[in-house]
């Protein structure tokens, strides 16, 4: 009886062992990711559309969705279940992983209104403390980064097209832009002249500029008494344009800039590719909707911290009544966490400055605080809307002031 | 497969059913639980399994809290066996801390002897000792007895009284024996011997009983475990000793338990004799501060069949009254006084007119003169008219030795010390109360008694007459019991009327005394008997 007991003890031992090495396993290996979001998306939520692609420890998912605006530019309920699906093929995918995956990107474009796109961006580990419930999920909320934008680039760059295609059939306004598109309607016949894009790069400049570096192939006939020319720019030559783009600007064009030029009685040419390499691409996604940088969490924080500045004073009532947010920016350089924001006190009262600065030190040494971050050196917070008033803490004096061991008074 | 083999795996398949059925159960259980876990995904999976301690932990609490409710709501506290485990030299009582009954302790002693030395007893092919039973009246020191032989033998001992065992719950009471000797077992492989003490033996030791209700499972099955466990197949025998004590009559215990191979050997622990008694007052006298000149002897006398408890508790009793009084010892008024509370109850006054006083006085005097004058063996320790339960007074009377029978000069004088108060009241008064009545009905029993049953009459009547139903005696055979009966009252009653007469004085001095000091000790009632040149009509014990 004591060895059949034992035998019983040896098989649930082995049972239980044999359980529980199988349960070590992660059910979305490393290297299979990218399928593993497909396949959800796929099979559990049928959206068969989906792009995806890992950067570094980011995880960037592009979803096109028709209709992704109603037409009072608002996101379409329909469109956000469908993110709402990608998202938690996400989660999903990103909490039971063995790749240390940081961060991930949900895109989510337009398919008719060129440019809307709806974008979230999260911290991973944010999702499986939300999901442990150590974070609140209005903490959690607060800790998405959601955006819901015209995207400057893509629509700078539909807008460079539309131009383009312009050119092409319509005499008239290439006659008005011929300067601009030297030499191409100088010295070409009208109606010859045809430009093809092979090429374009673009950058997002901030929310809402963007720089379109195009790569043109142009043709022509020469028109008499141009024909020398065709030894400098033989007919298919090779062209090249800078467009900056403004949405805040009329037709969003605001200037374009074209390598050659006329000067001095000579033809000169500029390096556009070096001037167009100089900008710093603040976007994070590329035209496919894809992303183009891995991310940092200190630019992560950066973004949360300044949506945060704007929700304190826009989600209390007392607040939102007292002062007013027209914007909030935030970044890190050289490990230095600059907030610009424009918050104006309504009543002009003596202590809104003090209670400015009090109520966002004190939440951005909290969130700092939260995600236990110790990349940074300082914190440099600027009003504009009071006289550019600056307020530089250093870390160590961040985390006095959260700790309530220095008051506002003695800073600002 | 051979027919055999087919037969040997259903018989194990019937031999062990539940725990191969537990057993695939819980493998299923298991195979479900790990297919379960790896259908979900590993997020969830590590979540579970990191929540696996704390769970199990929360269930044991949860489970643990359950039980305790269910304890102590239902189930009226936790009276789950303690299994009390004690040291032989922890329990620390020797055997000169045995008194009182020392033909018991010859017979203990054997038993330790035998305890000590089992291994030569094996050797010469000896009967090991399996179970002792003492038998005996309440108080009169089996389990003090129980804890020597533990201390002497210098074994671990387990005690337990038998109440532990009964639950409502059949098996529990059995499961708790399988244990019990379990643990004897173990501790008897450690220490060379292990003794349990079962205390209250009759609570699972009676006598069988079938009831086709079912009634009385749970007693039985934990008496058969106790059988099992003494006398039962054991794989190898261990010098495990079981002392049973009760004060339930031999017949009660059931026979199995009596048979030799269990309680093999009884001991008979009786209340102590007059000697044993003195020898039980000395021991815990020294205990407390008291008089020198208590007399030991008196108070033994006085205590007749009282047991060791009981004289403890009386010491002790004595000792508060002492402490009460604001003495330093404790003397034999004390003891007196806390003989009498134990025996007659507390004493409360009521408020009595002078006259009824007076009646009640010479009342006990009646009771207290013919006790003294003729009352062949018991000696009057106390004459009181302080009212105590229902009586408005008393005479406290022991007699000087053990008597297991009486006489007819005993039962006689017995008529008259009741009559005696009926007579005192008459001669003085003239009248009498109805504070007679319950000394008239103990003469009248005890009358009747002699001639129905004990052939006690003068007449020559030889029989028990009570025996007989009542229908089938003549009616002139009853008219001449019953003329015995009143015969003897009526003799003991010229009796006691011509004592009285004769020796009125005392009883006027007697009631005097009474009614000035209302209590009178057995010293005063010595000093003025004395005084008046009387004598104890009782014979001095040999």
């Amino acid at each position: 009886m004591n060895a059949c007991l034992k035998k019983y003890k040896a098989l649930v031992v082995l049972l239980i062992l044999t359980g529980l090495s199988a349960c070590n396993k992660p059910s979305y290996p490393t290297g299979k990711i990218e399928e593993s979001v497909l396949k959800l998306c796929k099979n559990e939520y049928n959206l068969d559309n989906v792009q995806v692609k890992v950067m570094g420890s980011t995880l960037g998912v592009y979803i096109p969705v028709e209709g992704l605006v109603n037409l009072d530019l608002k996101l379409n309920e329909k469109a956000g279940k469908k993110i709402e699906d990608v998202a938690l093929s996400i989660h999903r995918v990103t909490t039971s992983t063995d790749m240390p995956l940081k961060f991930y990107i949900l895109t989510a474009r337009d398919t008719k209104t060129v440019g809307a796109e709806f974008m979230l961006t999260g911290f991973i580990y944010d999702v499986v403390r939300v999901r442990l419930y150590d974070i609140s999920r209005g903490e959690y909320f607060q800790r998405i980064l959601r955006d819901f934008r015209f995207n400057p680039a893509i629509l700078g760059e539909q807008k460079a097209r539309d131009l383009f295609d312009g050119l092409n059939k319509n005499g008239a306004l290439a006659e008005s832009l011929k300067s601009i598109f030297y030499p191409l309607y100088i010295i070409g016949k009208p109606g010859s002249q045809k430009i093809e894009i092979i090429d374009i790069e673009s950058k997002e400049l901030s929310e809402r500029e963007s720089l379109l570096y195009i790569k043109t192939i142009e043709a022509y006939e020469p028109s008499p008494g141009f024909e020398a020319y065709t030894a400098v720019f033989p007919p298919g030559f090779n062209n090249e344009y800078l467009f900056l783009i403004d949405l805040s600007f009329g037709n969003a064009i605001k200037e374009i800039v074209s390598k050659y030029f006329y000067s001095n009685n000579e033809i000169r040419q500029r390096n556009l590719k070096d001037t167009f390499e100089q900008y710093r691409d603040s976007g994070i996604t590329g035209i496919d909707g894809l992303p183009k940088k891995d991310l940092d969490i200190g630019w992560f924080l950066s973004r949360q911290i300044s949506r945060r500045i704007k929700s304190i004073f826009e989600e209390d009532k007392k607040l939102k009544n007292n002062f007013k947010v027209a914007s909030s920016q935030g970044e890190i350089k050289d490990l230095v966490f600059q907030f610009k924001f424009n918050i104006a006190s309504n009543n002009n009262k003596a202590g809104g400055q003090r209670i400015i600065f009090s109520k966002i030190i004190k939440m951005t040494g909290t969130v700092l605080h939260l995600y236990a971050f110790e990349g940074y050196k300082g914190v440099e917070f600027i009003n504009s809307a009071e006289n550019e008033k600056k307020v530089y803490l250093s870390k160590e004096d961040l985390e006095r002031f959260r700790k309530n061991e220095i008051k506002i008074e003695g800073l600002i | 497969m051979t027919f055999m083999t087919y037969r040997k795996l259903k018989m194990h398949f019937i031999e062990h059913w539940v725990k191969i059925v537990v057993g695939f159960a819980i493998i299923t259980l298991i195979i479900l639980a790990i297919w379960g876990m790896m259908s979900l995904e590993s997020f969830y999976r590590h979540l579970t399994m990191a929540q696996m301690p704390i769970s199990i932990l929360l269930a044991g609490l949860n489970a643990g809290i359950f039980v305790f409710m269910y304890m102590i709501f239902l189930h009226g506290g936790f009276s789950k066996i303690k299994q009390a485990t004690v040291k032989g030299q922890n329990v620390n009582i020797r055997w000169e801390d045995v008194i009182g009954m020392e033909e018991a302790k010859q017979e203990a002693l054997e038993v330790v002897e035998l305890i000590k030395d089992r291994t030569k007893l094996l050797k010469i092919g000896g009967k090991i000792l399996k179970g002792l039973l003492m038998v005996g009246p309440p108080g009169c020191g089996k389990t003090y007895l129980a804890k020597a032989i533990a201390t002497e033998a210098g074994i671990p001992f387990i005690s337990m009284s038998g109440s532990e065992f009964t639950e409502i719950f059949v098996g529990v009471g059995a499961s708790r024996v399988r244990k019990l000797f379990k643990k004897a077992r173990n501790l008897a492989y450690g220490h060379g011997a292990c003794i349990i003490f079962i205390d209250e033996l009759d609570a699972i030791g009676r006598q069988r009983s079938f009831s086709f209700m079912g009634g009385g499972q749970e007693t039985n099955s934990t008496q058969n475990q106790l059988l099992v466990e003494m006398d039962g197949l054991q794989e190898k025998d261990y010098n495990v000793i079981i002392i049973g004590a009760t004060n339930a009559a031999e017949g009660i215990l059931d026979e199995a338990l009596l048979r030799p191979g269990r309680f093999d050997r009884k001991i008979y622990i009786d209340r102590p004799n007059l000697q044993e008694r003195e020898k039980v007052f000395d021991y815990y006298l020294k205990k407390v501060k008291y008089d020198r000149d208590i007399d030991i002897g008196r108070l033994a006398r006085q205590a007749v069949h009282k047991s060791p408890a009981e004289i403890e508790n009386m010491i002790k009793e004595a000792a508060l009254i002492a402490t009460r009084k604001k003495k330093d010892t404790v003397g034999h008024k004390e003891l007196s006084e806390a003989m009498e509370r134990i025996d007659m109850g507390l004493k409360h006054r009521k408020h009595m007119t002078k006259e009824e006083k007076e009646m009640v006085a010479f009342h006990e005097t009646g009771h207290l003169v013919v006790m003294y004058m003729l009352h062949p063996t018991d000696d009057v320790f106390k004459a009181s008219i302080i009212s105590r339960k229902e009586a408005l007074g008393v005479v406290h009377h022991q007699p000087r030795e053990e008597l297991y029978t009486n006489n007819k000069e005993k039962i006689l004088a017995d008529i008259k010390v009741s009559i005696g108060g009926y007579v005192a009241e008459k001669t003085r008064f003239g009248t009498t109360s109805d504070g007679v009545a319950m000394d008239f009905r103990n003469a009248m029993w005890k009358a009747h008694n002699m001639v129905w049953m004990v052939g006690m009459s003068d007449a020559g009547y030889i029989g028990d007459y009570t025996i007989i139903p009542k229908s089938q005696l003549s009616e002139s055979l009853k008219e001449k019991l019953n003329a015995e009966t009143d015969k003897i009252i009526k003799n003991c009653l010229k009796d006691v009327e011509d004592l009285l007469k004769k020796e009125w004085p005392i009883v006027e001095r007697f009631a005097k005394e009474l009614l000035e000091k209302e209590e009178l000790e057995y010293d005063e009632i010595e000093a003025i008997f004395k005084e008046c040149g009387k004598s104890h009509s009782c014979k001095k014990p040999a």
